[in-house]
């Protein structure tokens, strides 16, 4: 089993009075992506600065390597790498200087700013003002600065909001090899295609509470009470038929005279089911 | 608190940058400016023959002194900690293992830095040269002040949200550590301000050096210099320790 690298042990947050987070618990261990899935002011952001020691929790215990966020220093940035919604690159820097800083800053090697300029794809660039990069090679940047000195657990927090499809996809590939390499990555998203896709385990945010928490496939099957198929015949109509014995025999006849071009399962999509629990969409 | 060197230095060597943009280069720029447009003026102007040139030239210096210090000296650290704020560099920085210390010396040194050799420079530019154990005393006097006007320059942007806030800020603070000292021979009331402030302390002790005072400073006035840089660290680390870099 894999060394749990993160723990959310009854966490509540509010401001001033107003609740944010509601008795949160989760877990995330290395080499596994955790999903946080909710809507804008769900408590995603508020999350991970209650586990990066930027915020502290009205109640609850957040650990992160061991170590209750409460009272973790800054030396525990150095296992640890952030990419938040705002960007915060050095516009008047380059590409290769603004990776330079952070190298100098977390003791990392000349050639390791090299292999993650290549990795994010911006080598290329290494010689451009950082104001000047579109926003994904900004993003990406962002990302090459979070992974700079190997952390142990890395945060995303909306990733790929915003970015081309192209784009959002190099990230997710970049996303798992570095979870392959054994790095624990805890990612919110309101995307729910990008957290079924990612993420080992999710857990649906709403209002401050978790609503559901799984791997996506569990959370899905949990949620399929009532089985569906949609099939498409020779004839060009579509039928969307629930599982009864009726339906059953309809499509058993359908198979035998073999006017089935298509046939497939309708499972809960995670937005299905955040609609279902909640009444709310996620984006 | 430990302090690690090479993260201080990055700091430093990347504020460095951040002052050579246009918002920071422009406030020692401006003092040299000021200072050298004040000579010209002073030896163009008709001053009769009781005005020794010599005491011109070291108002026109002790002017440009405070102008070094309130415009480099408490402007641009609080502009460049209010950019980091705005432009949100400083979460980053904050969330990759650099402590409050740290990222106060690095921000600091720079400004003080350049806001010392500014005030050396000033002294040819003004034509009044200070020499000898006059010198030495000027130096200490300087390098006080520079780092007091920092100290407060940081302190402000605590408070500064962005660079227009920084601006907001800064102006009141500035025109009091300027003006004040400026007109102090015009209005007694002044005057009795201006010899608590570093700015005004600076002005009156080029003031008597230019007149070969056997005195240059009181002892009063070193006991407030010091008293005033302690008592800006103190505020800054009362308010830091309150609020972070960070007021929310």
């Amino acid at each position: 089993m894999n060394h749990e690298v993160i723990r959310l042990s009854h966490i509540s947050k509010k401001f001033k009075d107003e609740p944010v987070l509601k008795d949160l618990n989760a877990s995330l261990a290395e080499g596994e992506i955790l999903g946080f899935l909710g809507p804008s002011g769900a408590g995603k952001t508020t999350t991970i600065k209650i586990l990066t020691g930027q915020l502290k929790p009205t109640s609850g215990d957040a650990y992160i390597l061991g170590i209750n966020s409460g009272h973790i220093d800054e030396t525990i940035y150095e296992q640890i790498g952030i990419v938040t919604d705002s960007s915060g690159i050095y516009e008047y820097l380059t590409v290769w200087q603004n990776l330079e800083y952070f190298a100098k800053i977390l003791k990392v090697s000349k050639e390791r700013i090299h292999e993650v300029l290549h990795q994010v794809g911006l080598y290329e660039h290494r010689k451009k003002p950082a104001g000047k990069l579109s926003k994904g090679q900004t993003q990406r940047l962002v990302l090459a600065r979070a992974v700079l000195h190997r952390p142990k657990v890395l945060f995303l927090d909306e990733p790929t909001s915003g970015l081309d499809p192209s784009t959002a996809l190099e990230i997710h590939k970049m996303l798992f090899q570095l979870r392959n390499e054994g790095m624990a990555i805890f990612l919110t998203t309101h995307n729910m295609e990008e957290a079924a896709k990612m993420c080992d385990h999710v857990a649906l945010l709403n209002e401050g509470v978790i609503v559901e928490y799984g791997t996506p496939n569990e959370i899905c099957l949990k949620h399929n009470k009532v089985k569906k198929y949609t099939l498409q015949l020779s004839s060009g109509k579509t039928y969307t038929l629930e599982q009864t014995d009726e339906n059953i025999k309809k499509i058993s006849q359908w198979m035998a005279d073999d006017v089935i071009e298509t046939l497939h399962s309708c499972e809960p999509t995670l937005e299905s089911v955040f609609l279902e629990m909640t009444g709310r969409e996620l984006s | 608190m430990t302090i690690h060197m090479n993260k201080v230095a990055a700091i430093a060597q990347v504020k460095t940058k951040a002052f050579m943009g246009k918002n920071c280069i422009i406030m020692p720029l401006f003092a040299i400016g000021f200072t050298f447009i004040m000579r010209l003026l002073y030896h163009n102007m008709d001053m009769g023959s009781d005005a020794p040139m010599e005491m011109l030239d070291a108002y026109v210096l002790s002017m440009g002194l405070v102008m070094n210090l309130s415009m480099t000296g408490v402007y641009c650290p609080c502009l460049l900690l209010a950019e980091e704020k705005e432009k949100n560099t400083l979460r980053v920085l904050m969330t990759s293992s650099v402590n409050g210390l740290e990222f106060f010396l690095g921000s600091i040194l720079p400004v003080f830095v350049i806001s010392v050799i500014i005030n050396f420079l000033l002294m040819p530019i003004s034509g009044f040269m200070i020499t000898g154990s006059s010198l030495a005393v000027f130096s200490a006097v300087s390098i006080l002040s520079s780092l007091t006007s920092c100290i407060i320059g940081m302190l402000l942007g605590i408070f500064a949200k962005n660079q227009v806030s920084a601006g907001t800020l800064i102006t009141p603070v500035a025109l009091i550590l300027m003006l004040i000292p400026m007109f102090a021979d015009m209005i007694d009331e002044l005057s009795n301000v201006s010899r608590f402030l570093f700015t005004g302390i600076l002005m009156d002790m080029v003031s008597d050096i230019s007149k070969n005072a056997d005195k240059i400073i009181k002892p009063e006035s070193i006991a407030i210099l010091i008293a005033e840089v302690v008592v800006s660290i103190v505020l800054f680390i009362f308010f830091y320790r309150k609020n972070g870099f960070e007021k929310d």
